[in-house]
């Protein structure tokens, strides 16, 4: 009977499945099919869904139009320096707040715990006025620091770190190794699964950062590739053709930290929503 | 210090000890202090910041004058704040609501067993792999007039939707984006909640003669209750800051019928460099996430000894 109506339940799955894909992936194919298109046949009834003849200039032209190396750039030197420093001072907050007892712990974890869900959207403006005072628009700095640690991340390491037995630290204080060499040697190793979920969660984050670097940067060499592609459609908005060839571009860093590193990019948002 | 506590040792075991104690309480301390002045400096001083300015008119050039809540009662009498706070409303209610239900329902579906999962798990979790701007681009695009969205409207022999164009349509525009970003990602989490229920509670149904939606009324809605909190209340808070989308779409028209909050504080504070207003703005937004925020907290530290 369990038989019948698992085949009965196909007939609806599949087709299902087919449908959901298709309406995941239409955007990103629609995306690169059309950087290939040309302005002709961009817009040609009906839907042309193989680009033919197949336009190679746009990835080309658009690279030209505007300085997208320098802006690519800026968002991997951006993206890397926002993930090394949660990876760094997230570990270690969490390693203090998870293995150690000391005055005001419990106070300081709520302190971090409740800007968590702060959005930027509702501290923009004071923000700005602080990171102005510290001189820093137009600079990396600017982009970086106050981004390079975040409440989840130190929430999700605390949470990671409970779960390491007390005695191997214990072991290991015994044999003499110093508290800094605990962490970087022993503990931090056993965290691998965190650090890469964290890791790969906070590159996509940062990769996506868009209203901060709208605030911080009017200089064209600090640019980033969101801020850079938002410009490109106000400048150029029908080099359809460009357009789709520099979101791609945008795109494939995020595509290919999803292919190679899926149970991580996968967990890191499955860990986004975890209770416990 | 290290002195007084080695002479202390000789006498007594207790403080010689509790010197090591202190020495691993001064660790814990230094390597906290770095990520504590961080969120202090960048998160918290903002937030109690953004109270004080929204008590002042200031426009980054003269310096800032003090004119108590004139930022509050201007605001509850603007027009355009009342219908941006409408326009949130709306967005976050018709775009959670739905992501709510196509959510869960995709991860049941993913959740049994199928052919090929992974594969077709990737293609529905790819909305969630392309960044927020190249999103707004590229539906930009397929929203255009003769663009693909209409064409497919036309398979079904609708007529097509100036979507972009419309007062009428582009908030709907908007909050398609919305869900069919936000469904996969919430997709994710339902399904780490799904997986966490024993297989053996859905044997036993079946030896008891449970049918499905029996056991998807009694057994998975249940326990999935905490799963399905922490996805509400986290999916409300990021619908309430939408930005990147709206923005680059419609710039919040046609007619203000796409300027979100935060686009219009964002607007206000550097199109108009009215930061005062967009400060008290912001805190009207701050309450919002707030009231969320606590519900939250409670749900993150429940049963922990914080």
């Amino acid at each position: 009977m369990r038989r019948s109506s698992r085949h009965r339940h196909a007939f609806v799955t599949y087709p299902l499945l087919f449908l959901i894909s298709f309406i995941g992936l239409l955007p990103f194919y629609w995306m690169l099919s059309c950087s290939f298109k040309t302005n002709e046949t961009m817009f040609l009834m009906p839907l042309q869904w193989l680009p033919h003849p197949v336009n190679w200039n746009a990835y080309g032209d658009a690279w030209k139009a505007q300085d997208f190396t320098r802006y690519f750039v800026n968002t991997a030197f951006v993206a890397i320096a926002i993930t090394v420093g949660n990876l760094l001072l997230a570990s270690l907050a969490g390693y203090s707040l998870s293995k150690f007892r000391y005055f005001g712990r419990g106070v300081l974890f709520l302190l971090i715990l409740s800007t968590m869900m702060l959005p930027i959207e509702v501290t923009m403006v004071p923000l700005f006025l602080i990171v102005k005072k510290f001189g820093w628009p137009n600079t990396y700095e600017g982009l970086i620091v106050p981004f390079i640690v975040e409440g989840f991340g130190v929430f999700l390491m605390r949470q990671y770190l409970q779960s390491i037995p007390n005695e191997l630290i214990e072991a290991a204080r015994i044999d003499g190794a110093s508290e800094l060499r605990i962490y970087a040697q022993i503990v931090m190793p056993l965290c691998k699964p965190a650090l890469a979920a964290l890791g790969v969660f906070t590159f996509r984050e940062a990769w996506d950062m868009y209203i901060w670097p709208l605030i911080i940067v009017t200089k064209d060499s600090l640019r980033t590739l969101p801020l850079g592609i938002s410009l490109f459609m106000s400048s150029f908005g029908t080099a359809w053709d460009q357009l789709m060839a520099v979101a791609a571009i945008g795109t494939l860093p995020m595509v290919l930290l999803f292919f190679f590193l899926q149970r991580s990019f996968i967990k890191g948002i499955a860990i986004s929503g975890l209770k416990e | 210090m290290s002195a007084s506590g080695s002479t202390q040792s000789r006498l007594l075991r207790k403080p010689f000890r509790l010197n090591i104690a202190r020495k691993q309480a001064l660790f814990a301390y230094a390597i906290l202090l770095p990520t504590l002045a961080i969120i202090v400096i960048f998160r918290f001083l903002p937030m109690l910041q953004a109270f004080y300015i929204s008590l002042h008119e200031y426009d980054l050039i003269r310096p800032p004058t003090f004119i108590w809540f004139h930022n509050f009662i201007d605001l509850v009498q603007d027009p355009l704040f009342l219908n941006s706070a409408r326009v949130s409303v709306t967005y976050v209610v018709l775009s959670c609501v739905p992501v709510w239900i196509l959510s869960l329902a995709l991860a049941m579906l993913f959740n049994r067993e199928i052919r090929a999962k992974s594969l077709f798990r990737s293609a529905a979790f790819m909305p969630v792999v392309m960044p927020a701007v190249v999103n707004a681009v590229v539906w930009t695009f397929m929203y255009h007039q003769d663009g693909v969205v209409n064409t497919l409207l036309e398979w079904f022999g609708l007529d097509p939707i100036p979507w972009l164009r419309s007062s009428k349509w582009a908030l709907w525009a908007v909050i398609l984006i919305g869900i069919w970003r936000a469904t996969p990602y919430y997709m994710v989490i339902f399904l780490a909640g799904l997986q966490a229920i024993p297989q053996r509670y859905y044997e036993a149904a079946q030896i008891d003669g449970a049918n499905g939606w029996c056991q998807f009324r009694h057994i998975t809605l249940p326990l999935l209750k905490p799963t399905m909190l922490l996805v509400m209340v986290m999916s409300v808070i990021v619908a309430m800051k939408v930005f990147a989308v709206p923005l680059i779409m419609t710039g919040g028209g046609p007619a203000d019928s796409t300027r979100v909050l935060p686009l219009f504080i964002y607007q206000t504070a550097f199109e108009f460099f009215k930061m005062g207003r967009a400060a008290a703005m912001s805190v009207f937004l701050f309450a919002a996430v707030m009231i969320f925020t606590i519900f939250q907290i409670r749900l993150f530290s429940h049963g922990e000894d914080v």
